[in-house]
């Protein structure tokens, strides 16, 4: 039989690809990446920092103009995107317009002249795991946008793709369907293995759902990992920032201790020894016996925790505490600080 | 990009650059060099300095000017006020006088001027009627510039309507809701934003009065008022030709042209604050009240002058047995119609020609629109940015100076061979006046597709050749076949071309309807014109009910 469910993913690989449109800086700068087969890896960044573009020529719908790209065994840098078995889900969902639900699924079996039976059973496949079953003669005018989106999702399904890229496909959805969509792409990925490259600016979706995430930045890559890897371990300020919300204070490190104004904080870490930047996460502040002189300067309450802003001799620093742990904290109340190690990383200075 | 692009965009820009730049080059090599129709360089600008001294060539500009100005003043006094009534006030019947006021577009304006003159002229109709006649009146720059304003007007009508419906109803609402009283919003809100539309459909009066032919030719002919339009044609079909004459004057024209249309476009696109897209709101519109009956008269004589006079002129003229009979029920006579119905005849071979010349126009400009439209929207790098270029041209270019050109570039003593003195000839100018229309319609919608539809396709396993035919060709047909029918209808009746390009003995609905009135009779012009306006009318009509049934805002072309 020749099921959805059997497709066979391949694995991804990008070589100091390189993409220039016209002169000035280019829009992809010497990207390297490998996605393994049945991984899903989400490209986060900025707008304008190169996402779409890496995913268009993973896609072959552009070409990129250093670099190679391998898609399983076969090298496809300047194979037209007709001749990949990648698929792709558009932000915009891209359905033909003129066709029905039915039409738009099968419209790439069609292309490849798949003989009628097989046709009609994989589009029903592919609409079930969408659960869209019901819809398949509804114009596709006709259909709310997570319906749309759905859709788009089926007919990228139905070609039982090696690889199946996402440019950003929740972002015409509102707040709720959005996490409601994204859980079942992710589940709907590891239920049928598939290979994914998943684009999107919000670091939330990223960490929710992603195997790897790598970030990009003005065209190259920032860093890659784990979600968890990124949140607690950044490279950079631009990472520390862009995932989850961060402070980053300047101070010194010895080796053993940072100095941080007054306070030495106890840590170990491979990195140059002299000035650095300390990041430190909201969630791992604490007022504690000793450690870093804070001044309380505002709180406001935002449901399951409060957030502090504190004047300290290394700068302002922010500190997301719960009801139980803020001990009748007031606005200009000095504390000492603590920083649970896990919320405490550190990062090279910040490039004058 | 695949060779199949590269080969297209060649075949695009060549047919652009034979169908439109030849003519305009060979205009321009023409007015610099005397001899260059001979082959020869001699003598350059010897002749431009004779012409811009003592030559009839500088009143013929000021006449076309005083001519286009006062047909912009008329159609203002005409178009404006009816066109606010629409915009801002509940008119009883709006959707009717909308259909009405279009009618005007359907009457080839020489064929109008033609019913003006049977009417109006010493013995006419109203004389006959009434007793007394305004040919003094018609025969002078007035009367041209009146039965010119009568073909214009609706154009600004539309354009004030529109725009005052669109502002009246969102920006003055707003102006209202913080205090402005209804005078005061009109006068500081609705009127300024309106402004930007309103002189655009101007400009586009500006440019058609001056390009128009037929009515100055039929009418300033007997007063010796003369425009650059008639000039260039009396230069080259009364001994002795003066081709440079024709030339110069071509180069005026056009220049008039594009500097209108570039105003036009500017204005358009730069300071219009009406978005093309949103419905204009139908609420909050005022209701008239006690002034109901004087807005419905002053509706009733505006579309009596411009709609119902003329067309029951040209009907009422196709039934009369002769014209020396008069205006008589014992005149009554449908023998006129006879001969159009006959094959061999003069009238039907007219008929068979524009018939089929009309429908090989929609085709080629709509095939050659299309794949330009295809390249400027789509497109990339330098093929995309020639064709951007190489796509306006044709809309600044008269049918006289698209006719002058293709006799210069087409007679050339450099050509091989020459498709002159044959029917075809008509085609190639046909098809480089109307070019404009499918590439303008087929730009629009190909603008509201996607790309990302073209990339789904591609995506899904298509070629770039089956994604045009799967994908894109389908979803501009509706634009493209509006296009050709609009094509159809207007080079069906074309005139000016076909009098200077037709070969002899060749006879279209055009030049057939213009013969009659100059040499024959006049009923048989007017029975053909009935005919032709009712089949123009019948297409455009379909074709609007088949789009409207299509459906949905995503086929509006
Ligand atoms: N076809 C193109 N021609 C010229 N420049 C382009 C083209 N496509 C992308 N670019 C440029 O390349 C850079 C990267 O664009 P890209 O679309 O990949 O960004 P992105 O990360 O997807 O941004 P966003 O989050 O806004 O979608 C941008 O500066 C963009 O302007
Ligand atoms: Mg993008």
């Amino acid at each position: 039989m020749n099921r959805i469910t059997e497709l066979q993913p391949a694995a991804v690989d990008l070589g100091r690809v390189t993409k220039r449109f016209g002169a000035g800086a280019p829009a992809v700068d010497d990207v390297s990446l490998q996605i393994a087969p049945g991984e899903l890896v989400t490209l986060l960044g900025p707008s304008g920092c190169g996402k779409t573009t890496t995913l268009r020529m993973i896609a072959g719908l552009e070409d990129p103009t250093e670099g190679r790209i391998t898609i399983g065994e076969d090298e496809v840098t300047h194979l037209p995107a007709e001749k990949r078995d990648v698929t792709m889900v558009f932000q915009s969902y891209a359905l033909f317009p003129h066709m029905n639900v039915r039409a738009n699924v099968g419209y790439g079996l069609k292309v490849a002249r798949t003989p009628r039976a097989e046709l009609t059973d994989r589009v029903e496949e592919a609409l079930a795991l969408v659960g869209l079953e019901a819809f398949a003669e509804r114009p596709v005018d006709a259909l709310s946008g997570g319906q749309q989106q759905r859709v788009a999702l089926a007919r990228a399904l139905v070609m039982k793709p090696r690889v199946i890229l996402f440019d950003e496909p929740l972002s015409n959805l509102d707040a709720k369907l959005r996490h409601h969509v994204r859980a079942e792409i992710r589940a709907l990925q590891k239920r049928l293995g598939l290979t994914a490259v998943y684009v999107t600016h919000d670091q939330e979706e990223a960490l929710a759902i992603s195997d790897r995430v790598v970030v990009m930045n003005s065209g190259r890559i920032e860093q890659q990992g784990t979600p968890r890897d990124l949140y607690a371990r950044p490279v950079s300020h631009f990472v520390a920032d862009f995932i989850g919300s961060a402070n980053i204070v300047p101070g010194e490190y010895d080796g053993s201790d940072i100095v941080l104004g007054d306070a030495r904080i106890p840590h170990t870490q491979e990195i140059t020894q002299g000035p650095v930047g300390v990041m430190i996460r909201p969630e791992a502040v604490r007022p504690a016996a000793q450690g870093l002189a804070g001044k309380v300067v505002s709180i406001s309450f935002l449901g399951p925790v409060n957030q502090v802003d504190f004047d300290t001799p290394a700068g302002r620093v922010t500190g997301n505490l719960p009801d139980d742990a803020m001990g009748g904290l007031r606005p200009g109340a000095k504390v000492a600080l603590s920083f649970a190690p896990r919320g405490l990383h550190l990062l090279p200075p910040r490039a004058v | 990009m695949p060779r199949a692009a590269t080969v297209l965009t060649a075949l695009a820009a060549g047919a652009l650059i034979v169908l439109v730049g030849l003519p305009v080059l060979f205009i321009l090599l023409q007015a610099v060099f005397p001899e260059f129709a001979r082959g020869s360089l001699a003598e350059p600008f010897s002749k431009i300095v004779i012409l811009t001294e003592n030559d009839r060539l500088m009143v013929q500009t000021r006449n076309t000017l005083l001519l286009a100005v006062s047909v912009m003043i008329g159609s203002l006094i005409l178009g404006l006020p009816v066109g606010i009534l629409r915009g801002l006030c509940n008119v009883p019947g709006a959707r009717i006088w909308d259909v009405i006021f279009l009618v005007p577009f359907l009457i080839p304006p020489f064929i109008a001027a033609i019913a003006w003159m049977m009417l109006l002229q010493p013995r006419g109709y109203l004389q006959q009627l009434l007793g007394f006649h305004m040919g003094g009146f018609l025969f002078t720059f007035a009367g041209v510039a009146f039965v010119m304003t009568l073909n214009l007007f609706p154009l600004v009508y539309f354009a004030v309507s529109r725009a005052f419906e669109a502002v009246g109803g969102r920006f003055a609402a707003a102006a209202r809701v913080h205090g402005a009283g209804p005078v005061r919003a009109f006068v500081l809100i609705t009127l300024p934003l309106s402004i930007p539309a309103v002189a655009a459909s101007l400009l586009i009066v500006f440019a058609m009065s001056i390009e128009e032919f037929g009515t100055p030719a039929a009418l300033a002919a007997r007063t010796g008022f003369e425009v650059l339009v008639t000039g260039i044609y009396t230069r080259l079909s009364d001994w002795p030709i003066d081709l440079s004459g024709a030339a110069l004057g071509s180069i005026i024209l056009m220049a008039l042209v594009l500097a209108a249309f570039t105003l036009q476009n500017w204005i358009a696109t730069r300071r219009s604050y009406i978005s093309q897209t949103g419905k204009p709101a139908d609420a909050e519109k005022a209701e008239l009240g006690r002034w109901r009956w004087p807005v419905l008269v002053l509706f009733g004589l505006v579309a009596a002058i411009g709609v119902v006079i003329p067309l029951a002129t040209i009907a009422v003229t196709s039934f009369m047995g002769t014209i020396s009979g008069g205006l008589s029920l014992s005149n009554f006579d449908t023998r006129h119609y006879a001969p159009i119905f006959s094959t061999g005849s003069r009238a039907g071979q007219a008929l068979m020609t524009s018939g089929w010349l009309a429908v090989l126009t929609a085709f080629a400009t709509a095939a050659i629109g299309g794949v330009v439209a295809y390249i400027v929207v789509r497109g990339t790098g330098r093929g995309r940015a020639v064709m951007d270029g190489l796509s306006v041209l044709p809309n600044a270019i008269p049918a006289i100076v698209l006719a002058v050109g293709v006799i210069l570039a087409w007679n050339s003593p450099f050509l091989p061979l020459t498709l002159y003195g044959t029917a075809a000839i008509l085609l190639v100018a046909y098809i480089g006046i109307l070019l404009p229309y499918p590439i303008r319609y087929a730009v629009a919608r190909l603008r509201q597709i996607s790309g990302s539809l073209d990339d789904a396709a591609r995506v899904a396993g298509a070629s770039q050749g089956a994604t045009l035919r799967h994908i894109t060709l389908p979803l501009m047909a509706p634009s493209l076949i509006a296009a050709m029918m609009l094509v159809f209808a207007i080079a069906s009746r074309e005139l000016v071309a076909s009098i200077m390009l037709a070969p002899a003995g060749m006879r279209t609905v055009g030049t057939f309807v213009f013969a009659q009135f100059e040499q024959g009779s006049v009923q048989t012009g007017m029975a053909m014109s009935v005919i032709a306006i009712a089949i123009t009318s019948s297409i455009l009509l379909a074709v609007n009910l088949w789009l409207a049934r299509q459906g949905g805002s995503a086929f509006s072309g």
